[in-house]
């Protein structure tokens, strides 16, 4: 069969083909070679608190520090928030946080407490610093803890893990349409590859349409932080309880369109982690009602 | 053209404006909201005006007023989500939804977003006032003649769901209501118009069966025979060899891939194509119902 090299259509998304259509693109007949028997398996943590929000959608920061808590100690296996958090970055560490800056941003409060629970295991304030942004000097940093919000996006399907970089790229519109399938090639810059110590997804107030703009009626309140060191992983829980949401909401199919097809070839292609469920542990903490996987 | 003047209160109930209107056209917007200027550039989009009221609580309101070319362009963007309570009611389309402190208006040629980004009894009724205004002395047009393609019931019991029909230009928005692929396999641009809807039916054992249905207007029969050909080479490649279209006014084909069977009809000017129909009789029976003459004797 030949067709248009590196046209991606709803067949090969439908085939589950995406990864090696690009994949054979961008890399050649050698990136076949390159997947076979990769198994890698990843684990993820949600950790949901019915009251880390009040009705009028106000943050509890107090909720916030214990749900923050039981994800770290999840997450690395230790017992406490400090041996956690020093398994992940150690002191001399520089420490770059990066939230969301637009459509659903980070919620101010994740992002503060975050801070402090790096200072309470002993990181100096001084070395924790926002990491969002074209103009980061990337070059002294040397751990990123991603804070990325829930959340669809339309020109990407999800726009949540994998994306929270892209301005790193220095040119964001270079990822979007047929290019989002690249967006993990960012993650695999010299100045950003291994860096990334926690991907820790605020899913307190998740948005699952994919906008261009914030529509408030594709909004809840989930309550929940979803983290792990997989990004790859992280994102497809993220994916699953947004197709989930947007089901649960229409009664019937909604699938994201555009389809994120980000996801399966940051997986088969750069190689940053696991996409497939299967081989995704995932601990739930807490509030189950409408876990949504 | 109605006035494009529009003339919003200083206050409205507990809201004050704040500041100046700011006016964003197409060199700026990405700055005002990144990717998703992509999406007005795509509706023929001239210019937008933004309000922000805000109240003694910190309680703001968000006005947009996107100046488009036209009526169909906002039409065109109202179509993006049929969802919400309906504020007014044409014949057969709502002019005007609202759902959780969002209000979205066609308005001739202006499409207009308010969104309070606390959403209280209060706020909703001043949005409600702030839509009226801004609506007032406009009345709208008929929506986009394209769209009197989409018959009611085609083929045999094949039901329009109404809050699934989208009209656009361009392939990103085509990719928003449903993907065929990313890149732009049906050379879709501002020259070009289209309307994507879904038909339903019940079967007897209660299954549910969909199918969506395409259509796109060309600027002629020449541009649409050469997107026609480019789909198939782009999203047929392993059918290529079997379709060879002749230069003629009509060409019907189907075929059954992963999911279900499609087929695609060229009509003069005009391309139409359904997707995911269950069976070869349904894709068949669907594309003979559609009578694009009949749509081209009224245009």
């Amino acid at each position: 069969m030949t067709k248009k090299k590196g046209v991606v259509t709803r067949r090969d998304f439908i085939r589950g083909t995406v990864g090696a259509s690009i994949g054979v693109t961008l890399l050649g007949p050698e990136w076949l070679k390159g997947i076979e028997n990769r198994e890698i398996r990843s684990s993820v943590v949600i950790v949901r608190d019915r009251r880390a929000m009040d009705e009028a959608m106000n943050v509890d920061k107090n909720v916030l520090e214990k749900m923050l808590e039981q994800t770290l100690i999840k997450v690395t296996g230790k017992n406490n928030v400090k041996d956690a958090w020093l398994s992940l970055v150690s002191p001399g560490d520089v420490i770059g946080l990066v939230p969301t800056p637009h459509l659903n941003p980070t919620h101010d409060e994740v992002i503060e407490v975050v801070k402090s629970s790096l200072v309470a295991a002993g990181i100096p304030a001084g070395n924790i610093r926002n990491a969002q942004g074209r103009s980061v000097n990337l070059q002294s940093i040397t751990a990123l803890i991603s804070l990325p919000g829930l959340k669809a996006h339309w020109l990407t399907g999800i726009g949540t893990v994998l994306k929270n970089y892209i301005l790193y790229s220095g040119a964001p519109r270079n990822y979007h349409n047929q290019n989002s399938a690249k967006m993990g090639e960012i993650w695999n810059r010299p100045e950003v590859k291994g860096k990334t110590k926690l991907v820790l997804v605020d899913a307190l107030y998740p948005l699952c349409d994919k906008g261009p703009q914030p529509d408030p009626r594709y909004k809840w309140a989930y309550n929940g932080l979803i983290a792990g060191t997989d990004p790859v992983a992280v994102e497809a829980v993220c994916l699953k309880i947004i197709t989930a949401k947007r089901e649960a909401l229409r009664g019937e199919p909604w699938p994201l369109s555009p389809p994120p097809i980000c996801l399966e070839v940051a997986d088969k292609v750069y190689k940053l982690g696991t996409g497939n469920l299967r081989n995704i542990e995932i601990q739930t903490v807490g509030w189950d009602k409408e876990l949504l996987i | 053209m109605q006035s494009n003047k529009i003339n919003l209160p200083d206050t409205i109930e507990q809201w004050r404006l704040e500041g100046s209107p700011k006016r964003i056209d197409s060199k700026n917007i990405f700055d005002y909201m990144n990717g998703a200027g992509e999406l007005y550039l795509g509706y023929h989009f001239d210019h937008l005006w933004v309000y922000e009221y805000r109240d003694q609580s910190g309680n703001d309101i968000l006005v947009e007023l996107y100046h488009m070319k036209d009526s169909n362009d906002a039409f065109g963007l109202l179509s993006l989500d049929w969802g919400g309570e309906a504020e007014t009611t044409m014949i057969a389309f709502p002019d005007a939804l609202y759902g959780k402190g969002l209000l979205r208006v066609w308005s001739n040629n202006i499409y207009v977003r308010i969104m309070a980004m606390k959403e209280t009894p209060v706020a909703r009724d001043v949005i409600l006032k702030l839509g009226k205004i801004i609506a007032s002395n406009r009345s709208n047009p008929s929506p986009p003649k394209l769209l009197r393609v989409l018959e009611p019931i085609l083929g045999s019991h094949w039901t329009l769901r109404r809050d699934r029909i989208g009209y656009f230009y361009s392939h990103l928005v085509l990719n928003s209501f449903y993907y065929l692929s990313h890149e732009n396999i049906l050379n879709l641009n501002h020259l070009t118009e289209a309307v994507i809807a879904a038909y339903e039916k019940t079967r007897k054992d209660h299954d549910q069966k969909r199918f969506h249905f395409l259509v796109i207007n060309y600027p002629d029969h020449q541009q649409a025979l050469m997107a026609m050909n480019g789909f198939v080479e782009a999203y047929l490649p392993d059918r290529k060899r079997e379709n060879q279209p002749e230069l003629k006014n009509e060409n019907k084909n189907f075929y059954q891939i992963e999911d279900g069977w499609m087929g695609y009809k060229l009509q003069n000017r005009y391309l139409a194509l359904v997707f995911e129909c269950p069976d070869l009789e349904s894709a068949r029976e669907i594309m003979n119902g559609v009578n694009l003459n009949k749509y081209q004797q009224e245009d």
